[in-house]
């Protein structure tokens, strides 16, 4: 892995105030979409399993690309069919504000523009072949411009976060998960109102307080969980 | 007692819009707020809470980070600086960050409160002065050291590399009763062992008459003069966390704003409250790195404690240089996956590995060198929905991450770590002590390493000095007659140590000044 971007050499003026727009703040990102460049498009693949929130298919296929070369699965790990997927489930909980960064940053990365002002390359990234698209993802981690590093963040972040935040990836984690029989999914719930605050394993009474603290009872009842 | 009779309300309550009437409004319901609630309830005061975030109890902690982190973390655990260098974990429901905290307790170091007298004119807080305040608290939360024969083997790595080498260790002070060894503090402990906000000073005030408002947001303050006259807040909807179009108004006669680093000051600023600009500067962070290390043997860092052992070995490093304190760090599945450095097949590995991974923490103490200006809270351009932190790590944040993170090697290293791996984007991979030059070579640069955030502190300094401080010696809000501000945004530097407990001894000791002003 080198530490220096390929193709990128010190920006050139212009290109260089373009950045200062922001990469997340708008103003370039409009480019994506304008004359020659904008005409090569993004390569879809299998189509989403369910009707999208946010992201486009478009979008979606750009987040099915990266998360291919960002996680990279073994044989015996999970497949990738719902990355995309959950990653635009996790951006519909988001502020709104922070889904139109997102799709922008998406665009811009996929954009044919972007990617020649960036390294002079003029093909969609989602229709680059595995090993050019590392060596994109590498420009845009170790580029010199801390708005592409910060877009990469963004990018691998939200691989990651749809890939592994669900429990199928464990096993290949070697995560064993949750202690069991600790959570009580049907304890009451203490609103106040004039009601006596129910029983609760951990919680003492203000008045136990007032006299001599309590010993620590501490018991590792983690089981087989804790080594 | 009082025969208020006290409540929680949750969003799905509030039907219409709606106007409530107290003496004291306060914003937020964490280590802060909750504790000045609880006094100012004790004094017989008719006391009005607005929570933004949901009322989660331990019916919920299914110890599950993938429905923690949107439901208990602000911006569902994705808060950043605005380049994404550091990101900032904070809790986003009752009880605030002490809900998801890791129990670690403190003091306030006495090195920090003589910096607060002696630079900030904070001549009142004598160590004296917050002694009984701190005692108080010890006993209703059931502050005590975690005993060595229950610590995890993560932190009992911590304390034999610190062994080994003759540094600076001890056991850390938990806020738990009955604490059954876990390891899931952070997405919302299941038994109710952690003496959080949210099963000790909240209730405990219900139970005096406070009207507890959950997700409710508060959008502005409604300025007449020199004094607040409403607090606006919509209601979000406790299923979906959108506003539904409900409005509840709080007009009290003193507000105090509690919702801790980075969002007090947002509220404020959307109130049109900036104080020249001040409100939201002087920001910190304690930027910490962690190093990774891989064991022959298990580790499992996500059961037990998650925090026991600290070093303060490295806290005070002389004139010019920034200080940094070493903890442990759990390590589960989600925040592992998103934080582990490269991509593909290197990243892949390291997951892999996970019950055999440790990782030790270097926490840097900002805000205490003459230069340092932290990091700046503003609004975003347009809607009032987002923040801007901005942060310009500085060479002297990058020295103390680069020595400190050789120094979380070879403690590593001594405790029979086979190899050490940082955060870095190009990952330094280290097999011996031998190799610890290889970070001298290596880019310390935001987002080419990554620091995180669990403590955030100032936005809203106190002092004796207008020039300098947002709020005033008695943590009234400067300008203002009946706003102050009760929570971490008011320390005027960090602290060096995990802030909960300092935020709870302030709030304590500030609750008189907030009762002294409600006529």
């Amino acid at each position: 892995m080198t530490m220096q971007t390929s193709a990128s050499g010190p920006p050139s003026p212009s290109r260089r105030s373009l950045l200062k727009r922001g990469l997340l703040g708008g103003g370039l990102l409009l480019l994506g979409g304008a004359g020659f460049l904008g005409t090569r498009s993004t390569r879809r693949g299998k189509a989403p399993p369910r009707p999208l929130t946010v992201l486009s298919e478009d979008e979606y296929a750009v987040v099915e690309a990266l998360s291919a070369r960002i996680i990279a699965p073994a044989k015996d790990a999970p497949p990738l069919d719902e990355v995309a997927w959950n990653v635009d489930q996790l951006l519909a909980a988001a502020d709104p504000s922070a889904q139109k960064e997102v799709k922008q940053l998406i665009g811009l990365f996929d954009s044919a523009l972007a990617g020649f002002l960036f390294g002079g390359r003029v093909t969609p990234f989602t229709r680059l072949e595995p090993g050019e698209q590392d060596q994109v993802l590498r420009e845009w981690q170790q580029s010199r411009l801390l708005l592409r590093r910060t877009g990469f963040t963004a990018l691998k972040t939200l691989a990651l976060a749809g890939y592994y935040s669900t429990a199928s990836t464990w096993a290949y984690m070697q995560y064993p998960g949750p202690p069991k029989d600790f959570h009580d999914p049907s304890a009451p719930v203490w609103k106040g109102g004039g009601q006596p605050r129910p029983d609760s394993p951990g919680v003492f009474k203000a008045e136990e307080s007032e006299g001599t603290l309590p010993e620590a009872t501490t018991t590792n009842t983690a089981g087989g969980h804790a080594p | 007692m009082s025969d208020r009779v006290g409540r929680i309300i949750t969003g799905d309550e509030l039907t219409a819009d709606t106007e409530v009437n107290a003496e004291v409004c306060i914003v937020g319901s964490g280590a802060g707020g909750a504790v000045l609630a609880h006094e100012l309830t004790a004094r017989g005061l008719d006391v009005v809470m607005l929570e933004e975030g949901s009322y989660h109890t331990r019916r919920d902690f299914k110890m599950d980070e993938a429905w923690a982190y949107p439901h208990l973390y602000q911006e569902m655990a994705n808060r950043a600086t605005d380049d994404l260098a550091i990101r900032i974990l904070q809790g986003r429901s009752v009880g605030g960050t002490t809900t998801i905290n890791w129990t670690t307790c403190f003091r306030t170091p006495p090195r920090i409160t003589q910096v607060w007298r002696e630079r900030f004119g904070m001549t009142a807080l004598t160590d004296e002065a917050l002694r009984p305040h701190f005692e108080a608290l010890e006993k209703r939360l059931h502050i005590h050291e975690w005993p060595l024969d229950q610590i995890n083997q993560n932190n009992r790595k911590l304390w034999e590399g610190c062994e080994k080498l003759g540094y600076d260790h001890k056991l850390i002070r938990r806020n738990v009763h009955k604490c059954v060894n876990l390891g899931y503090c952070g997405v919302g402990c299941p038994v109710d062992a952690k003496q959080s906000m949210l099963v000790t000073f909240l209730p405990d005030a219900v139970e005096k008459g406070l009207r507890l408002y959950a997700n409710a947001s508060a959008r502005r303050l409604e300025v007449s003069g020199s004094r607040v006259t409403a607090v606006h807040a919509e209601v979000r909807d406790p299923a979906t966390d959108k506003p539904r179009g409900v409005k509840l108004t709080v007009r009290a006669k003193v507000v105090a704003v509690s919702g801790g680093a980075i969002n007090s000051p947002a509220l404020l600023l959307r109130s049109g409250l900036d104080q020249g600009g001040k409100v939201g500067r002087r920001t910190f962070l304690h930027p910490t790195v962690v190093s990774v290390g891989i064991f022959d043997e298990e580790i499992a860092a996500y059961a037990g404690a998650p925090q026991s052992v600290y070093s303060h070995q490295f806290i005070d490093r002389g004139a010019g240089k920034v200080g940094w304190f070493t903890e442990t760090s759990p390590i589960h599945p989600v925040v592992a996956a998103v934080s582990f450095a490269g991509f593909g097949e290197g990243h892949r590995e390291l997951i892999r590995a996970l019950p055999n991974l440790n990782a030790v923490v270097a926490s840097l103490a900002d805000g205490l060198l003459p230069d340092e200006v932290g990091a700046t809270v503003k609004l975003r351009g347009g809607g009032d929905a987002r923040l801007s932190i901005h942060y310009d790590l500085q060479p002297s944040h990058f020295e103390a991450a680069r020595v400190s993170q050789a120094e979380l090697a070879k403690i590593q290293f001594a405790a029979g770590a086979k190899q050490v791996v940082t955060l870095h984007e190009a990952p330094v991979v280290m097999n011996s002590e031998k190799e610890l030059g290889k970070l001298d070579s290596a880019p310390w640069e935001r987002c080419r390493t990554r620091f995180f955030s669990a403590h955030q502190m100032g936005g809203c300094p106190m002092g004796s000095d207008p020039a300098k401080s947002v709020v005033t010696p008695e943590l009234r809000f400067r300008g203002m007659e009946n706003l102050f501000v009760v929570d971490g945004s008011i320390f005027p530097t960090s602290l060096g140590v995990n802030p909960q407990q300092t935020i709870y001894g302030l709030a304590r000791w500030g609750a008189q000044f907030v009762a002294g002003s409600v006529a």
